[in-house]
């Protein structure tokens, strides 16, 4: 840092609102500019500020799952992109160079001074598309290696010099199934680049180059004294805790240590088991994410995220186990239902640490549901779908009921709308009252929801917590597993594993009761009835 | 013609007669157990006659809510959906709190019952209605003392007449319980937004009722309007009828009054203006791109509310924000205030964490003896700010007045990000704006907050503390109804009687409304929500009535430009459906005094009060020259830095910045070349 930009207690807190503001702005021109729902009404995306380094310096993030992931995004273009000029702008989606899962597209552009001759920031985008190729719609399929999951993207320049490469676009819109879509999202990452860059720019012209710079640097340097004086105070000790997915195919046991170390904290997870042959792998981001998640959620939420609010916060895990995937195993669920894992690991490794801060296990998953067919027209139909369960419950309080936990947040979708859009019907949806594990505090309740399809469809399901119940803590009882359940228009009942995928019948029902949060404590009282 | 505006505020009570031409403001403490308290209180100090028509803004609604204290409220839903209400859209309110909590809910779960029926999306019935079972409910409902009713069934916005039927079984059993249909509160799709709207209004409606009814008695046999969220005033009567609307229109009529004066001192077109209005707590800020922006996306007490209101976003930035140094050594203030009590250190009333205004105190940018008109309702203790700022300082090894130079800087780039949020998020750039400040401090931050956007002009109205109750004064009569429609464009232009009729009848619902609160011919309007099909988000354009091919054909012209416009990309070729149709009728309200003021023959120097230290910048204070707003007239002009001290607030303008006096007394502010 240059000795002459010192500090300023007060400029800093103006910085972090510039900064935090230039996220914002990009993430409200996103969302304003895109085209399909799972941006504009889920909010399933993130944008972020970078410095030259690579270092994250803001980030306006509605999806935990991107906490990690946006820096290794960035890094990964810095490898492969050594001559930016202003108008670059990079794109990628590859699991095993800077990203995630591949419906997740992420872009990278750089923004310079005026004049200047070498970047002083990096802007980000992330956003999650609806279909980037692969053997099912919506690009979240039961596979067993990465091709099957669609188009992979490398870090590759999409426009150089404020040239899009119209030949590449072409060649990527080719591999998915709804191009005009794509091309549209896409183009609202593009909006979201040039205000974060003209924003960036405009500070750098107003107050210069050196102090923004400086600043950028300031802020994380005061986050990472804050994150460290938060670790400081907890004890100092190391932590296991060990839980695993339901794979018929392989074991799948995810094990972590959690070391306490005066101001830093590292996560190790040796002992976890290989990757799988299935879609459950995550790479070694998704597993950073969930740590950053935890560590976050436990800190003071004042902390700016940023690059220095997560620099005493280490995760190792040896190459090509489960939570640290390698080429090319297959990840598609590993965002959605390994990363929820990995949050139970970590979560009751650090209980032992803090037992008065920490809840019980929450319901675990993110029951996604696909129902693909075709109307009596022959028109093609996807749906795609997650629903909510049960919140742990925590020390402080109960678990809430019927909500998306830890790793996601996205909304559902109005049975109004649904069925309006679809040939089927939702004959029930509501909480599943008793499911929370009892205690003190009750975890919360799951919901129940059941689909009555009017014509033959596949439903693929990919669910957790369906055999290994959300666990209690401190005496709490767990909460109660998942069932999926299948009413065969012919009145027989058959109750369906986690993960399936089978063809159904007009009149068939199929009908999810998602799980409980865990409880936590030992009751004191005859047990009150569930809200 | 003479019309009493009256704005209850948290703290104050503010009146505003317009009487012979012009208009006199007076204000008095809140009486938070009865608002009509401090209402009749104002009217007789200020003497205002027995037959004065009244436009009333009341926080009663959203109080009862904000509280829970509305009505023992049950809810009957679909059999199956009972708990649609507490699922929401299944996302927690916090995404990084490992422990959260909900408001309590207003249905609690034993007063949620499902009903045997259910109607498909098409409106045909799947399950005829249990009638049997609903008039046993009844039974069960009359035990527990339920007061208020919710009926939510799906897909009544298609086929109400199972909501109708639950109702009237109700009402023969249970005459006494109000009944809030949700195919009359809000017949439009997306049950979960449409239940918690529906609920709201069974919540709140017989408490607002009852205050409306007392409201009537203590004022008089005398017209009495209401202000509702949407920015428009209606009747008592049909205010009393769906209280729902008016649960977000405490911030509204501010807006109404700083548009309506933009308008008619910038003249000619709609003008485009930014509203910043700072009060004790918070800063609302509205984006008016030369119309006042209207949403339906409106939430209060963690809940949506669907009906449309004045599209406004708020910070956590006010008169009251406290400043502290956070754990990592840094100066934040808010979003934690010290509210009306104790307030400000300054108010001497016990506060010692050192607040927005204690700053502008230490600055000088306030004064002491001049707080209030130096009425001497309330004195400031700047000796106690200074000490609390001073400790502050200590922290940050800086002078009293350095401290209190910080903790502006802070509070403006909370304001800055407000703004530039509402203007990014609609695609706009704030410097093509003029910003309107009002509230009691808007006008202390104006120029400090415009500079840092770029905005060049700012707008002082002359009356900018009380600028809400004169937004109700001019506020039009409105009243507005919708329909879902949910069909595609291309077959409603083949046949578009069905719709055509639609509107007639909404039409005539709106014009037996207005037409009670005595407004004979209201101007109807149209307005179709329209989306690309497959999209779940909507864009109201606007649809000429009657309704006819070519009239559906130009709104969805309209619609490809709106999307274009708003979200950057179009696609005239992609086939458009209509989601809900809106009609809404609007009668004028009262415009302010038109004739504008002669140019006057003196110069600013009559309102000089004298001069005094005024802190900018850290190098030292001023010599600033104050002045009295009652003493400036059409024409004066004044060169920053100045400060001008009224009644109701104080304007600051910086160094540079330039002064002059319209003809309706607006001072218009400029800023330095370059």
């Amino acid at each position: 840092m240059p000795a002459s930009t010192f500090s300023d207690p007060i400029t800093l807190e103006l910085y972090r609102h510039r900064f935090a503001g230039v996220a914002e702005e990009m993430g409200l021109t996103l969302q304003r500019t895109a085209y399909s729902p799972n941006i504009k009404e889920r909010l399933d995306f993130s944008c972020a500020v970078f410095d030259a380094a690579g270092r994250l310096i803001a980030q306006a993030a509605h999806i935990p799952v991107h906490l990690g992931a946006m820096p290794a995004s960035v890094a990964a273009a810095l490898r492969h992109v050594t001559d930016w000029a202003p108008g670059d702008l990079v794109v990628l989606n590859d699991p095993y160079e800077g990203g995630t899962h591949l419906p997740d597209i992420t872009m990278i552009s750089p923004v310079f001074e005026a004049g200047g001759d070498a970047p002083v920031f990096f802007v980000a985008s992330r956003a999650h598309h609806a279909d980037v190729g692969g053997m099912t719609p919506g690009s979240l399929p039961l596979s067993t290696e990465l091709f099957q999951e669609g188009i992979v993207i490398p870090p590759v320049r999409l426009a150089r010099a404020g040239t899009l490469d119209a030949d590449l676009l072409r060649f990527l819109l080719a591999n998915v199934r709804t191009p005009e879509e794509r091309r549209g999202d896409l183009a609202a990452q593009q909006a979201a680049h040039a205000v974060g860059e003209r924003r960036l720019a405009a500070l750098m012209a107003v107050h210069g180059a050196d102090e923004v710079r400086a600043y950028a640097g300031h802020l994380c340097a005061y986050s990472e004294r804050r994150m460290r004086a938060t670790i400081a105070d907890w004890p100092d000790g190391s932590y296991a805790c060990e839980d695993g997915l339901e794979l018929d195919e392989a074991e799948a046991t995810i094990r972590v240590v959690a070391h306490i170390e005066g101001e830093t904290i590292r996560f190790d997870f040796a002992g976890t088991s290989p990757a799988v042959p299935a879609s459950l792998n995550a790479v070694l981001s998704i597993t950073e994410s969930a740590c950053y998640y935890v560590v976050r959620c436990l800190a003071s939420d004042d902390i700016p995220v940023n690059a220095g609010c997560f620099a005493p916060v280490v995760v190792t895990a040896p190459a090509g186990c489960l939570v640290h995937a390698r080429r090319p195993a297959a990840v598609a669920g590993g965002n959605v239902e390994t990363s929820q894992r990995i949050v139970d690991v970590v979560l009751g490794a650090l209980a032992q640490a803090l037992p008065e801060r920490v809840p019980a296990a929450s319901q675990g998953t993110m029951n996604n549901l696909t129902i693909g067919g075709a109307w009596p027209d022959g028109t093609p139909f996807a749906y795609y779908e997650t629903i909510a369960g049960g919140m742990g419950a925590g020390p402080e309080a109960d678990g809430l009921s019927g909500v998306h936990v830890h790793m996601t947040n996205t909304r559902n979708t109005p049975v109004e709308a649904l069925e309006q859009s679809y040939p089927f019907r939702i004959t029930r949806y509501h909480l599943r009252p008793g499911s929370g594990g009892a205690g003190r505090h009750r975890g919360g309740d799951g919901v129940v929801r059941e689909y009555e399809l009017l014509v033959p469809a596949t439903v693929t399901m990919l669910s957790e917590r369906r055999r290994q119940a959300p666990r209690g803590l401190a005496g709490g009882a767990d909460g109660a597993r998942g069932r999926n359940v299948l009413l065969r228009a012919d009145g027989i009942e058959e109750v369906l594993p986690g993960t399936f995928s089978r063809r159904l019948q007009a009149g068939d029902r199929l009908r999810i009761e998602t799980p409980g949060g865990g409880g936590w404590g030992t009751p004191l009282s005859p047990q009150r009835p569930s809200q | 013609m003479q019309l009493l505006g009256i704005d209850v505020g948290g703290t104050f009570t503010d009146f505003v007669w317009l009487v012979d031409g012009s208009i006199r403001v007076h204000k008095v403490p809140t009486t938070p157990d009865d608002q009509s308290k401090a209402m009749r209180q104002g009217m007789a100090e200020l003497g205002v006659a027995a037959e004065v028509p009244v436009v009333h803004g009341t926080t009663t609604a959203t109080n009862a809510l904000l509280e829970r204290r509305g009505a023992r409220t049950a809810l009957l839903t679909t059999a199956g959906f009972e708990d649609v209400l507490a699922i929401g859209r299944q996302d927690r309110p916090h995404l990084y709190r490992l422990s959260q909590t909900r408001p309590p809910a207003l249905v609690p779960a034993a007063w949620r019952f499902g009903v045997r029926e259910r109607v498909a999306a098409d409106g045909t019935v799947l399950t005829p209605l249990d009638e049997a079972q609903v008039a046993d409910l009844a039974g069960r409902l009359a035990a527990d003392g339920v007061q208020s009713i919710a009926v939510v069934l799906l897909f009544s916005f298609r086929h109400p007449a199972h909501e109708q039927r639950v109702a009237a079984l109700l009402q023969e059993r249970l005459p006494e319980v109000s009944c809030s249909l949700s195919s009359d509160i809000l017949p439009e799709y997306r049950e979960y937004e449409r239940t918690a709207t529906t609920v709201i209004n069974a919540y709140v409606q017989p408490l607002v009722a009852r205050y409306l009814q007392r409201l009537q008695r203590v004022l008089g046999d005398r017209p009495i309007r209401v202000m509702q969220s949407n920015g428009g005033a209606i009747g008592l009567e049909q205010a009393a009828r769906q209280a729902a609307r008016l649960v977000l229109s405490g911030p509204a009529g501010g807006v109404v009054g700083a548009f309506e004066r933009a308008r008619q001192a910038l003249g000619g077109e709609a003008p485009r203006v930014l509203t910043l209005d700072m009060g004790g707590t918070s800063t609302d800020v509205a984006l008016c791109p030369g119309s006042i922006p209207q949403t339906a996306e409106g939430r209060i007490a963690g809940l949506p509310l669907r009906l449309p209101s004045t599209d406004i976003h708020t910070v956590g930035a006010g008169g009251g924000s406290m400043a502290r140094v956070d754990a990592g050594g840094v100066l934040r203030v808010g979003p934690e205030s010290a509210g009306a009590d104790p307030g400000p250190v300054c108010y001497g009333r016990g506060g010692t964490v050192p607040t927005v205004t204690d700053a502008n105190l230490v600055l000088g940018r306030l004064d002491a003896g001049r707080f209030l008109g130096g009425s001497g309702t309330m004195r400031l203790d700047e000796g106690a700010a200074r000490a609390a700022l001073a400790r502050l300082g200590e922290r940050l090894h800086l002078s009293a007045e350095e401290a209190a130079l910080g903790v502006l800087r802070v509070a403006h780039a909370t304001m800055e990000r407000a703004l530039r949020r509402v203007s990014v998020k609609q695609g706009h750039d704030p410097r093509d704006y003029t910003l309107v400040p009002f509230g009691g401090a808007g006008p202390l931050h104006a120029c400090d907050v415009a500079a840092a956007l770029g905005i060049r002009r700012i707008l002082v109205p002359p009356t900018p503390g009380v600028l809400s109750a004169l937004g109700l004064l001019l506020a039009d009569l409105v009243f507005d109804a919708s329909h879902a429609v949910l069909r595609p464009m291309a077959a409603l232009m083949e046949h578009p009687a069905p719709l055509a009729q639609t509107a007639e009848r909404l039409g005539e619902q709106v014009r037996a409304v207005l037409r009670r609160d005595g407004a004979l011919d209201p101007a109807l309007s149209a307005a179709l929500d329209l989306r690309y099909a497959g999209q779940s988000y909507e864009l109201t354009v606007p649809l000429a009535l009657p309704i006819s091919a070519d009239h559906l054909r130009a709104a969805a012209a309209a619609f490809h430009d709106a999307h274009a416009r708003c979200y950057g990309h179009a696609d005239p070729s992609a086939p458009v459906e209509a989601v809900t149709l809106r009609v809404q009728g609007r009668a004028p309200g009262a415009r302010p005094p038109v004739t504008p003021e002669p140019p006057a023959a003196t110069d600013a120097a009559v309102a000089h009060l004298g001069r005094k230290d005024v802190w900018f910048d850290a190098d030292g204070p001023t010599p600033t020259d104050g002045y009295d707003r009652a003493r400036l007239r059409h024409g004066h002009r004044l060169a920053g830095p100045a400060i001008v001290f009224q009644y109701d607030t104080t304007v600051v303008i910086l160094p540079g910045w330039q002064a002059r006096v319209d003809a309706w007394g607006n001072l218009i502010l400029t800023a330095p070349d370059g």
